[in-house]
């Protein structure tokens, strides 16, 4: 339909300098576009990422900021209380390592669902400050479990041979 | 080690049969023997590989033809080997071999066999050795084709398979072998993860692996083309399809897991711009703007360099996605364990992007386009508009997902983005594609005049305005970034469905056909061009979806006690009790019971339910929803406080829309289908003329 109309190569005449330079100049601007885009949702919506030591060690610092921390959850101290008919709180504790479980961050997350692998060993990623009792205030939707995609764990009792 | 193994089998049928004596270990006959095979067909088959890879090239440079025949041999040999080890694996899940690590740790007794077939890919090694039967069944299902015209490329192409081919090995054997052996057998397995017991968590992996080793065919063709110096565009041509089936299986792989998503995770959304999500969205972007693209190189040899460009592109962010989901480089609610095959696929990264980039620096001249864009009221041009677009959301998707690393390399420190960032960046994107969606159609090659262009959308432009208008005022629609999104979409979906109806209309004029008989040979005789345009329904239908889930979706967390209700939109949700009943493969389920009436009127039941698997603790939120084909209303469990309590809290969406994401993701894979389904004409076309460059193809 639409290609019926071309048929002939010789219709395809050499560009000219000046056709050649609006292709540039109009690549140049949706490249700056795309550019500007980026820049500007970028500066408003990075959050710094940290462990649980890390924040201790430069808690002046990061104090009330947006942060994304990765940690391992504590599995006794995880605690769901409903507060009123349409308010509920999520509490646990999360660590760096269990081995050496110096630094410990209080999480609280609020109105949000106890997700199924909130559980002792998961690696819980969340969002949001730590404010100033010094428990970690979670976004709204900003606890996420590790997904089981391929779960493995690590077990040292299980040792493999080759 | 072969004493050990050989004992091994023994220990475990005393342990399973003294624990579990009706455990049913002995449905099949248990061979010691073969997890070792299965072990030995992977060495071979790796040393299939490295001979293949040898012999291409030395066959090449002596010029025998007798060495790359066998190099050709050898890399069909990797598929019945690997098979075999594949079969092995399956072995042992299915009848609880737990001397194997790899079963031990995703396979459990309990586990129906269905699932203990699909826990191959449930692991680290079991998917990368699934990932490898993959490649292999590719790999030899191109050594059998014949390739008429581009027989001087196989060599190359085998050489570049084999290497490809050879690395996943090298990662099966040395680094992650499944047939690795636990000096204690424990009596019973870990299992498959609950929430990985969902039809589409099943399919939706061998969706994108397939995707990706898909993609590997044209990949290995476009390096021979690069190594050959082949200023030929044949291998365009002829590895379009493999593209398209790749392609096709990625967009699969995408939506199933995103049905999962929303099915499984319970938090009503179906995307999250997670890095591991990201991982497999960018090899499809990439895979996108080369299927366009590559329209421009077939009909006017066109954006060479472009196209070679794109499917380098493509492989390479196939291996960066293995890269990112398998290293644990970056944070990702889905990632495996942090796994030391992460520097080995950054090597083989590296050694595939330099090296790809190094040999078009080499081959710059063979790249030399024959035509240049005239205007911009063009269909190249659209074209063009339509792969910087892409690009720009892919390295939008790019950025964000690699922030954490790029932030720690420039300030020290590592930052993250959030989904903010995605949707400020790409939403404008994919609005402007939409448009371009339904706009490029309209264009011709070479040349459109702007007062033609002008008359095609006037009047779709116009029904659109009136119809966002009454919705506007008569929904309401909030905002003006929904109105906006929706305007885009309908006008787009004016046009698309325009140009069905002009190319039945054409046809019942000229040969006198019924409209459906000149609908269906329309789609017969044009299957390319208007397959891609119910590709194109299929994304707009899915934009409805977007829009409408994104503006308009609600929701709601209250407690409520047997008898008390919830309000959500127009819906009242009403609390009638929960019970506690057991279910198959150790399940204990708790289950509610709502109703749902619709204004006052009872409409559904629902019974959103929590799973307790009882001996691994593990719970699961199942929940519940009634689907309309204008939204759904989606309720899950948020805490039960017990039978004697008789109340729970609940969480429910609305999620206006969200069946059209679906729907529009069936048409979208029809219209691939049909797009990638051989076109007699076509190829008759291609056989007889081996067309210049500029002629048109039947129906354009």
């Amino acid at each position: 339909m639409a290609g019926t109309s071309w048929t002939a190569i010789e219709g395809d005449a050499p560009k000219s300098g000046s056709s050649k330079l609006k292709f540039i100049v109009g690549g140049v601007l949706i490249a700056a576009a795309i550019i500007f885009l980026i820049v500007n949702a970028a500066s408003g919506s990075t959050q710094l990422y940290v462990t649980v030591e890390e924040f201790y060690q430069q808690q002046n610092r990061l104090m009330g900021r947006d942060l994304r921390m990765g940690a391992l959850v504590v599995g006794d101290s995880i605690q769901y209380t409903q507060l009123d008919a349409t308010t509920s709180r999520l509490e646990f504790d999360v660590v760096d390592s269990y081995e050496n479980p110096q630094y410990t961050m209080h999480v609280v997350v609020m109105n949000e669902p106890k997700p199924d692998l909130l559980q002792h060993e998961a690696t819980a990623l969340i969002e949001g400050h730590v404010q100033a009792d010094g428990s970690f205030l979670v976004n709204p939707g900003g606890l996420l479990l590790k997904c089981p995609t391929r779960y493995e764990e690590a077990n040292p009792e299980r040792l493999s041979q080759q | 080690m072969g004493g050990a193994v050989r004992r091994l089998p023994t220990v475990n049928q005393e342990v399973i049969l003294r624990q579990f004596p009706e455990s049913g270990y002995w449905r099949l006959p248990l061979c010691p023997m073969i997890p070792d095979i299965g072990r030995l067909s992977l060495l071979i088959a790796f040393g299939a590989a490295v001979y293949a890879a040898i012999a291409s090239v030395v066959g090449v440079q002596q010029g025998r033809t007798a060495i790359v025949a066998s190099a050709r041999n050898a890399i069909m040999a990797i598929f019945p080997l690997i098979s075999i080890a594949a079969a092995a694996i399956i072995y042992a899940l299915v009848i609880g071999d737990f001397s194997l690590d790899y079963v031990a740790s995703v396979s459990s007794r309990g586990m129906p066999t269905y699932l203990k077939v699909t826990a191959l890919w449930g692991g680290q090694a079991g998917s990368i050795l699934f990932w490898n039967f993959l490649l292999a069944a590719f790999l030899f299902a191109a050594m059998l084709r014949k390739w008429k015209g581009e027989e001087h490329l196989i060599p190359l192409v085998i050489f570049v398979l084999a290497i490809t081919q050879g690395f996943f090995l090298l990662i099966t054997n040395f680094l992650e072998n499944p047939f690795n052996r636990l000096a204690m057998i424990p009596a019973d397995g870990q299992g498959l993860n609950p929430l990985l017991r969902h039809p589409g968590m099943i399919i939706h992996p061998p969706m994108l692996y397939l995707g990706f080793v898909s993609l590997t065919i044209p990949y290995a063709f476009a390096l021979a083309a690069l190594i050959k110096g082949d200023k030929d565009d044949g291998w365009i041509r002829i590895t379009r399809r493999w593209t398209l089936v790749g392609w096709l299986f990625l967009s699969l792989g995408l939506i199933l897991g995103g049905r999962w998503a929303y099915d499984v995770l319970g938090w009503g959304g179906y995307w999250a711009w997670d890095p591991v999500e990201n991982a497999s969205f960018m090899p499809w972007l990439a895979a996108t703007a080369f299927l366009h693209s590559v329209m421009i190189q077939e009909k006017r040899s066109m954006f060479r360099l472009w196209n070679m460009g794109l499917i380098i592109a493509t492989f390479c962010l196939m291996i960066y996605g293995t890269f990112i989901v398998r290293s644990g480089v970056i944070t990702s609610v889905h990632s495996f364990a942090q796994s030391p095959i992460g520097p080995f696929f950054f090597g083989f990264l590296a050694i595939v992007f330099i090296g790809s980039i190094l040999l078009i620096l080499m081959r710059l001249d063979q790249f030399k386009a024959e035509h240049q864009i005239s205007s911009f009221l063009s269909r190249e041009a659209a074209f063009l508009l339509n792969n910087y677009l892409i690009l720009g959301i892919l390295v939008a998707t790019f950025i964000g997902t690699t922030f954490p690393i790029l932030s720690e390399l420039v300030t020290g420190e590592k930052m993250n983005v959030g989904e903010t960032y995605y949707e400020k960046v790409n939403g404008p994107l994919f609005a402007a594609l939409l448009l371009l969606m339904g706009v490029a159609p309209m264009t011709m090659w070479f040349r459109t005049s702007a007062g033609r262009l002008q008359m095609s959308l006037r009047w779709p432009a116009l029904v659109t305005t009136i119809i966002i208008a009454i919705l506007y005022f008569a929904l309401p629609l909030q905002g003006w970034g929904s109105p906006l999104g929706l305007w885009i979409v309908t006008f787009s979906t004016i046009l698309t469905l325009l140009e069905f109806w002009k190319g039945t209309h054409a046809r019942m004029r000229s040969k006198g056909e019924t409209p459906w008989l000149a609908f269906s040979n329309l789609m017969a005789r044009n299957r390319r061009r208007y397959g891609g345009y119910w590709i194109h329904l299929g994304v707009l239908v899915m934009g409805f979806g977007v829009i409408g889930t994104e503006f308009y979706q609600q929701q709601t967390q209250v407690r409520l006690a047997s008898g008390e209700s919830l309000s959500l939109g127009r819906y009242t949700l009403t609390f009638n009790g929960m019970r506690e009943y057991a279910g198959a493969d150790d399940l204990v389920n708790t289950e509610a019971n709502l109703s749902l009436y619709e204004n006052g009127r009872l409409v559904d039941t629902l019974t959103p339910r929590n799973q307790i698997y009882t001996r691994t603790r593990q719970p699961m939120t199942i929940p519940d929803l009634r689907a309309t084909i204008g939204e759904d209303f989606y309720v899950l469990i948020v805490n039960w406080e017990g039978l004697s309590a008789n109340a729970a809290t609940f969480r429910a969406y609305l999620n206006p829309l969200v069946n059209w994401v679906w729907a529009g993701g069936i048409i979208f894979i029809i219209g691939t289908f049909i797009a990638a389904w051989p076109d007699p004409v076509d190829e008759k076309v291609k056989e007889a003329a081996k067309l210049p460059a500029l002629q048109p193809a039947i129906g354009d």
